[in-house]
């Protein structure tokens, strides 16, 4: 299970009041996670720990480096009803040729984006149950972070840091992790591995 | 030197002291703001050279949709009908729309972009591709988020859909480069399909013919973005 803090360092993505800033509000959301999920019996990685910023490959690669891999990129927006969350994936892409049986780097999200979309419908289910307000369907965008990622990949969305108060973000931490970990544990029996053709009409499990 | 002449020595100093305390955050903060303008006025200079969008007088009233967000649907577009004077070429037509969608609904809150960006150009290939090159802004003032990076790109990608049918697929560039995302999170390296009637989707298996006269920058953006999408 790989979760991704999305931006840290210079990039301090969304920015609200009382100098709350997006990079270190997700990484609290993240740790929380790790924990919820580690309590669930996954294997966690963060792609980072601290105030760092790896390059969007990098923090695919965490994902595609691993088999059975699941990825979940966490933001938090500077616009949206606030105490919402909504969750992303990819919209439909055409797949690559495919002549050498390897996933090209770019499209790497192709072959499994109806796991995403099955993540993503459970995870979005636990989040309307927590958090009035947010929807109770899936939504697409191109998130960078999910192109290049070769395993089940959504992007949960909280909003915002426009909130009156940090308190109210730091209340949504517990059940955001809660969420991501039923939706996880919900969707672990349906999760098989897709397998890519390569020529000659056999399949690379 | 006397005792006396010390006491107004060190009086005239402390003064000095004082007064250069209190005058040099204002001497700071008119620096500062000396700088911004300088920036603006580069900006606006920049902005200067570049050739305005010819309105013509002669171009027949049509009623256009225009998709800005709906105030009472979070997160969704709404379209708004607008008559404008349009141009029958659709490079023309493509840069009037967008630069009336920059310009912004009545209603501020209802704005997919932000109020200081700009349309830099706007060009179409011979296989229906576009290129719009929109100024920094367009990724320095938007609030971030998916949400709204998503619907600053699909308010574009449905007002050309309805209004220039001749575009099929659109790159948005930053300045004349390409950029990873519009403001971190949603994607920008691909091709967005513009018009259902674009079969081929992403794919670009029809290359414009050579000698399409592009700027240099934008000639190897559109070669970049070539190379990666036969790879």
């Amino acid at each position: 299970m790989v979760l991704d803090p999305a931006h840290g360092g210079t990039d301090q993505g969304a920015r609200g009041t009382e100098g709350i800033s997006e990079s270190d509000e997700v990484l609290q959301f993240a740790t929380a996670t790790k924990r919820a999920l580690e309590a669930q019996g996954f294997q966690v990685i963060l792609t980072r720990e601290g105030n760092d910023n790896p390059s969007f490959d990098d923090r695919s690669a965490r994902a595609n480096a691993q088999r059975g891999a699941v990825f979940i990129t966490m933001h938090i927006a500077s616009t949206g009803l606030t105490g919402t969350a909504r969750v992303y994936v990819e919209p439909d892409a055409p797949q690559a040729n495919n002549i050498t049986g390897l996933i090209p780097w770019d499209r790497a999200q192709a072959p499994f984006l109806s796991l995403s979309r099955k993540l993503g419908e459970l995870v979005q289910q636990e989040l309307s149950k927590r958090f009035k307000g947010s929807p109770d369907t899936l939504q697409t965008a191109p998130v960078r972070q999910l192109r290049t990622t070769a395993a089940p990949a959504i992007a949960v969305e909280i909003s915002s840091v426009a909130v009156k108060e940090r308190a109210e973000l730091d209340r949504m931490v517990p059940g955001v992790a809660e969420a991501i970990a039923r939706g996880l544990t919900d969707f672990r029996p349906t999760y098989v591995v897709p397998s890519i053709p390569v020529p000659g009409g056999s399949v690379q499990p | 030197m006397s005792p006396k002449w010390t006491v107004w020595l060190g009086g005239v100093l402390l003064a000095a002291v004082i007064a250069a305390a209190l005058y040099f955050p204002a001497l700071r903060r008119q620096v500062d703001k000396a700088k911004d303008l300088t920036e603006k006025t580069a900006e606006q200079a920049r902005r200067e050279l570049l050739p305005v969008t010819p309105v013509s007088t002669g171009d027949p009233m049509v009623k256009v949709k225009m998709f800005w967000g709906s105030r009472g649907q979070e997160g969704e577009l709404l379209p708004v009908i607008v008559e404008l004077p349009l141009s029958r070429d659709p490079a023309l037509r493509a840069k009037q729309v967008l630069n009336t969608l920059l310009a912004g609904p009545v209603d501020a809150e209802s704005r997919t972009l932000p109020p200081d960006a700009a349309l830099l150009a706007f060009y179409i290939l011979p296989d229906g591709t576009a290129i719009a090159d929109f100024s920094d802004e367009v990724r320095t003032s938007i609030p971030s988020g998916i949400q709204s990076e998503q619907l600053a790109v699909e308010s574009i990608l449905r007002t050309l859909e309805d209004n220039v049918p001749q575009v099929l697929r659109l790159k948005i560039l930053i300045h004349g480069q390409e950029a990873d995302t519009l403001a971190g999170h949603v994607d920008l390296t691909q091709l967005f399909r513009v018009n259902a009637k674009d079969a081929a989707g992403t794919q670009l298996d029809n290359p414009s013919p050579p000698g399409s006269k592009l700027p240099a920058p934008i000639r190897r953006a559109v070669d970049s973005m070539r190379r990666a999408t036969k790879r």
